[in-house]
Order: structure tokens, then C-alpha cells, then sequence
């Protein structure tokens, strides 16, 4: 697969740059045939090993190569010795950060290197912790450096004070969100912290830590109205409310919260939306506590965004015939 | 909203380039990306096939040749690796399982053998299931091990209550689903997932509005859809998102006109081949995915099979296998806004 490879203009190569393409290409293959052999006689040698090395640094995807790698390590007198093995492990670990250069991406390097920590004697997580912060640093979407992160994090939670190392993947995904509030992979883990943070605490402490989150939401909409991660989160937030009457509460809020951001964001076009979702839910949650006039609003506000926002016409038509269903008012989309 | 440039250009689907690109495949053995990408020959044949028969013209393959080929990739353990003498992997079984399937020629490989094989890989424990056996768990895999058994009429051989726990505990608080407990949500997991409960029967355990809107939002201003928010544009999510879309009855939530025209654009005007985006270098990955997408987008200007969103494999294949039957047990509730 290819991803950004730019295409650029056919350019006949010159005979230096045939000549080195083709001995490249030999070299590959012969390397690759190379190691299938030795795998198909069942050779399970340092020498085998290095093979394996060389040819996965030049191409990580080869899965076939890593689970040859693992099954010659382990069969390595060395493998019998705990301190031999914690020296091969941990070189194994420097051999994957020379590999992770070439692509970060490869499901089979991240294998590998939790296979190698699994198998560690003397594992150090809190190494592999800083060097996913360097990696998010450098990247703060990264799938794959997210998902070792929480790797590495249940880990940790075995062997140290699971609750506190709990609190400070939560102040990471906080420092994540105030750098870019559009930080989706920051929101999501957070949300997988937040109900374990919220089962601990008494009643006080509970609607700090709401009102923490509350503010945090407000920042967010305010800072880019149109980014959708925030406003999911709110969403998400009245789902792990404890009861409708919270529910009815933080409804009330977010909506009195739009009303205001309109107020500066005239033509916002997500506010919009989240402002009629928060009535269909109100008056879902509490019948007949939406207006005459604030559904006749929802529904010209879905006549709007239907014109504005052509690329969402369907599921703004979608929303308007629901709810002139459900609140016997007419549908102005159609 | 900002206007795609190629809204005003009027392009069209080159279906002649493209098959000429996919018969070239085999022929490249000069070129060092032959080489590199041998270990998932047998994906690189199924995305080539998918793409072939949707555009009607899989003629353009040796089916005696790629049926031997694909036999020949299978394992003692019964799965399939990428290429002969590799190991096996879901993935690539997975692969070969829809190959022989789209030429009726599964009875060509002893069934209990492969089904050996995926039943092998689910952690008991757990639900999930692994990629091979080195342990590897995801989402991906829970969706190939249930389509793999649906093929054999083998589904009760495997802990399905157990897989839809798995893939629930998979679930975000955007709708959405990550590559297992605690992921992060991507469209194409999210297609993993819908499809395996799709086969399950089991899409009642969706938030259907709360997925449908976000991936809704997943297009941008160019008409093409990335796989996050905040991440590129890229064709093959015109597969991921709108099979998705289609899985819940909300492919009308996005603009299909503009996907297509992002798709077409990606398009390599003169050897043929579909990349990741306009000007970059094509694959047969995107070629895949960009026609599958362009087939659920409604394509008119050239008469597209069409592709079911569960298999990525033509209706008419998937039919005449009796595996249609998924579309019934759609949640009741969906079925009157179906598109």
C-alpha cells in the first residue's frame, strides 16, 4: 500500500541509476531468498538471526520474518540464562527503535517489541513510558503510539499505585487538550479514565471533577465551535450521568452555554446542530418541557443548515422530519 | 464550506487504464515494490479481483491460475499465508477465503481445515480473537474470523455472545470503535466491527445516531473522507466510511457526487491505477477501495456491480453463497430509513 507517495513526471533514469536500482533489487532478493531458506531447514542460529536483521530493516512488513526472529531467539542458548536474556531482550529492544524509524506504522514492530517486553526479566515500563511521550510529542495523533501507550500503562498499573498512575494519564490527556483542543485521541482516552476517576471519589469531590470536565468542554467550543470532539464529549457526559434529573441539569446548561457562543459565532453551523439535539433530547428526557417557539426554532434551524451545509442535507432532513413527527410541527425540509 | 476544485472538471471512470494497471501487476517483476509487497501477494490478488469483477471485466485474470495460486498458499495448520512459504495469518485466509469464494471454488480446499484454523485463534478467556498464533488480538480480526465461518456455514462453532461483548467493550464515546478495549475510534475499525455484528445479527448494540453523525463528518471539503478527525483525506476511506454509512442506512448523510469526484481524481490518468489521493502514486489497495467506493456511492457513468458493504465482494457473489441474508436481521427500527 502507498500512502503520499507524491507521482512525479517520468523522467528516463540514467544508466548509473538503472545499474544501482537493479543491484538493489538483487541484493533484496537474494537476502529474502536467503532467509526463507534458512527458515524452511529449520535453522535456528545466531547467524540466521542477523540474516533475519538485516533484511527486516530493510522492510518491516514481513511477519512471516519477525515470527522467525521470535522462534530463533528462544532457541538460543542464551535464552536459558535470565541475565543472557534480559542483554538479548534489551538489544532487541534498540534493534525496534532503529526499525521504528523506517515505519512507525508497522503493526509487526509494535508485536514484537511488546513480545520482547512481555518476555523481559527486568521489564522498565516507565522507560517505554517516556519514550510513547516522545513519540506522542512528536506526533500527537499517532494510532499505533496511543494504543502502545495503553499498553504500557496497564502494565504499569501492575506494579505501581494503580489508581495514581490512573490520575496522571488523566492530567496527560488535560496538558494534550489545552495544547489542541482538537485532539480527538486525547478525548477518547480520557473518556476511558474519566468513569474509573468518578467511582472513587464521594459526592462532593464528584461534581468537582464534573464541573472540571464542564470547563474544559466550554474552553474547547469556545476556542473552535466547529470541532466535533468536545461536543461529543458533552454528549458522552449526560450518557454517564447518574440520573435524568443530572441529565435534565447539564441539558439545560449546555443549551443556555450555546445560546451564548451564538452570540459571538453567528454563523456557526455545529452550535446549531447541537443546539436542536439539545432540545430533542430535553424533550425527550422531559416531555413538554420544550416550547412552541424553541421547536419552531429547531425546525427553521434545520431549514438553514440544510442550505448552508450541503454536504449534511440528508441527515438535516433526516433530523426534520423526526422531529415534526414527534412534536406535530411542520417539516420545512422537504 | 469551501468548494472542491474539481467539482467544475468533468472526469470519468477509466475503466480500460485500470485493468490494464491490475494485468500489469504480475508483470513488474523489475521493479523492487514487486518484490517488497510479496508477503501479501494474496490480498494484492483479492483487492485486484474485488476491483476486476465490479468494473465486469475479471476476464482479465487467469482463474485456473490464481485459484492453484491461492491453494498453494495454504498451511499445514490450515490457514493461508501471503505468499507460498509464508506463515499463516487470518488476514491473508481471509484473503484466499473470498478469492476461491468470487470464483466457486471453495470446495477446492477441505472446509474443517480452515475452520480448525480461525476456531483455534479465539481466546476462550476473552472472546477476542488473534491473528495467528503469536497473540496478536483486534477488532479486524474478530470481523475476519465471523465472515471466514459464515462461508463455511460454521458460525456455531464459535462464542458469538462472546465476540459481541468483545466488540461492545470496543465502543466509544463517540459511537465509534477502536481495535479493541480502550481504542481509539477509526473508520475502518468501525467497518470491522459493524460487519462482524452485522453477520451476527447483533446491530441493536449500535448508537446508530451518535456513529452515523460522526462519521458523517469524516468528509471534508475535498469530498473525500479521512479515517479521524483532524487526519488527511484518503480514497480508501470512500470504502470504510461509506460501507459503514450503508451498514446503518445513512449513506444519504454525506454527498455522494463529491466522494465520487474525489475518488475519480485520484485516478492515474495515463498506466491507470487509483492512489491515496490526487497526484500521488497509485496501488491496488485504493484501486479497490476507490471503485468499491465509487460503487456505493451510486456511480452513474458506468454501470458498476454492485458491492456489498458487510464482504466487499459483489452483491451477486455474496448471494448466490446465501450470505445476503445479514440485510434481514438489520434492527427493525433502521429498516424504514434504509438508503
Amino acid at each position: 500500500m502507498m500512502h503520499g507517495k507524491r507521482r512525479v513526471a517520468a523522467k528516463e533514469p540514467t544508466q548509473d541509476e538503472k545499474e544501482e536500482a537493479r543491484q538493489q533489487l538483487e541484493q533484496y532478493c537474494a537476502l529474502n531468498s536467503r532467509v526463507m531458506d534458512l527458515k524452511a531447514q529449520s535453522v535456528f542460529t545466531a547467524d540466521a538471526l542477523d540474516a533475519t536483521r538485516q533484511l527486516l530493516e530493510l522492510n518491516t512488513e514481513l511477519h512471516t520474518v519477525w515470527n522467525y526472529r521470535r522462534t530463533i531467539i528462544k532457541k538460543l542458548d542464551a535464552w536459558k540464562d535470565t541475565e543472557r536474556r534480559q542483554k538479548m531482550l534489551e538489544q532487541e529492544l534498540e534493534f525496534l527503535m532503529k526499525v521504528i524509524r523506517n515505519n512507525i506504522k508497522s503493526y509487526w514492530m509494535w508485536n514484537h517489541r511488546m513480545w520482547a517486553l512481555s518476555l523481559l526479566p527486568r521489564a522498565t515500563w516507565r522507560k517505554e513510558l517516556s519514550l510513547v511521550d516522545k513519540l506522542i510529542g512528536m506526533d500527537a495523533r499517532n494510532y499505533h503510539a496511543w494504543d502502545y501507550r495503553r499498553f504500557v500503562i496497564a502494565r504499569l498499573k501492575d506494579t505501581e499505585d494503580s489508581d495514581a498512575v490512573d490520575e496522571q494519564e488523566f492530567a496527560f490527556t488535560t496538558a494534550q487538550i489545552n495544547r489542541d483542543c482538537a485532539n480527538h485521541s486525547a478525548w477518547h482516552n480520557r473518556s476511558k479514565l474519566l468513569p474509573a476517576i468518578l467511582t472513587r471519589v464521594d459526592q462532593q469531590r464528584r461534581e468537582e471533577v464534573l464541573q472540571t470536565e464542564n470547563e474544559l468542554i466550554q474552553n474547547a467550543i469556545y476556542t473552535d465551535p466547529e470541532d466535533q470532539n468536545a461536543w461529543l464529549y458533552y454528549d458522552w457526559l449526560l450518557d454517564i450521568q447518574k440520573s435524568d434529573e443530572d441529565r435534565i441539569r447539564l441539558l439545560h446548561n449546555k443549551i443556555a452555554a450555546i445560546r451564548e457562543l451564538l452570540e459571538l459565532e453567528e454563523d456557526g453551523k455545529r452550535p446549531l446542530v447541537e443546539l436542536v439535539s439539545g432540545f430533542a433530547e430535553l424533550g425527550r428526557l422531559q416531555p413538554g418541557s420544550v416550547t412552541d417557539a424553541e421547536k419552531e426554532e429547531c425546525m427553521e434551524i434545520l431549514r438553514t443548515l440544510k442550505g448552508v451545509d450541503s454536504y449534511h442535507a440528508g441527515r438535516y432532513a433526516d433530523m426534520s422530519s423526526t422531529l415534526s413527527k414527534r412534536w406535530n410541527v411542520s417539516d420545512l425540509c422537504v | 464550506m469551501a468548494e472542491s476544485s474539481n467539482t467544475t472538471r468533468s472526469l470519468s471512470l477509466l475503466v480500460d487504464k485500470h485493468v490494464e494497471y491490475i494485468k500489469s501487476l504480475d508483470k513488474r517483476q523489475d521493479e523492487l515494490e514487486y518484490w517488497m509487497t510479496e508477503h501479501l501477494r494474496i490480498s494484492g490478488i483479492y483487492w485486484g479481483l474485488v476491483a476486476l469483477k465490479l468494473l465486469d471485466r475479471d476476464s482479465a485474470l487467469d482463474k485456473q491460475q490464481v485459484i492453484d495460486y491461492i491453494l498453494s498458499c495454504q498451511n499445514t495448520d490450515g490457514g493461508f499465508g501471503g505468499h507460498c512459504g509464508h506463515d499463516s495469518h487470518l488476514l491473508y485466509t481471509m484473503s484466499a477465503v473470498q478469492v476461491l469464494s468470487m470464483y466457486g471454488a471453495l470446495d477446492k480446499i477441505e472446509s474443517s481445515r480452515v475452520v480448525d484454523y480461525v476456531i483455534s485463534l479465539q481466546d476462550i478467556e476473552t472472546g477476542e480473537i488473534c491473528g495467528d498464533e503469536w497473540g496478536e488480538r483486534d477488532t479486524r480480526f474478530a470481523f475476519i474470523a465471523v465472515a471466514i465461518l459464515s462461508f463455511f456455514g460454521a458460525l456455531s462453532r464459535l462464542d458469538s455472545d462472546r465476540i459481541v461483548e468483545y466488540v461492545v467493550r470496543s465502543m466509544n464515546y463517540d459511537g465509534g470503535f477502536g481495535s479493541g478495549p480502550g481504542g481509539e475510534s477509526h473508520a475502518a475499525q468501525v467497518y470491522t466491527c459493524l460487519a462482524c455484528l452485522a453477520i451476527l445479527g447483533r446491530l441493536d448494540v449500535v448508537d446508530r445516531e451518535r456513529l452515523s453523525a460522526w462519521l458523517a463528518e469524516r468528509q471534508l471539503p475535498s469530498g473525500g473522507f479521512n479515517g479521524r478527525p483532524q487526519k488527511l483525506e484518503d480514497v480508501c476511506y470512500s470504502w470504510w466510511v461509506l460501507s459503514s454509512l450503508r451498514i446503518l442506512g445513512r449513506v444519504h448523510w454525506v454527498d455522494c457526487s463529491r466522494v465520487c469526484n474525489f475518488v475519480l481524481d485520484a485516478q492515474e490518468p495515463d498506466s491507470g491505477g487509483i492512489a491515496d489521493r490526487p497526484g500521488n502514486v497509485p496501488d491496488v489497495y485504493h484501486t479497490c477501495f476507490g471503485i468499491a467506493g465509487l460503487s456505493l456511492a451510486g456511480y452513474e457513468d458506468y454501470p458498476l456491480k454492485d458491492v456489498d458493504p458487510v464482504y466487499c465482494m459483489p452483491i451477486e457473489c455474496i448471494e448466490s453463497s446465501g450470505l445476503r441474508s445479514w440485510i434481514n436481521n438489520v434492527p427493525k427500527s433502521w429498516s424504514q430509513e434504509k438508503s
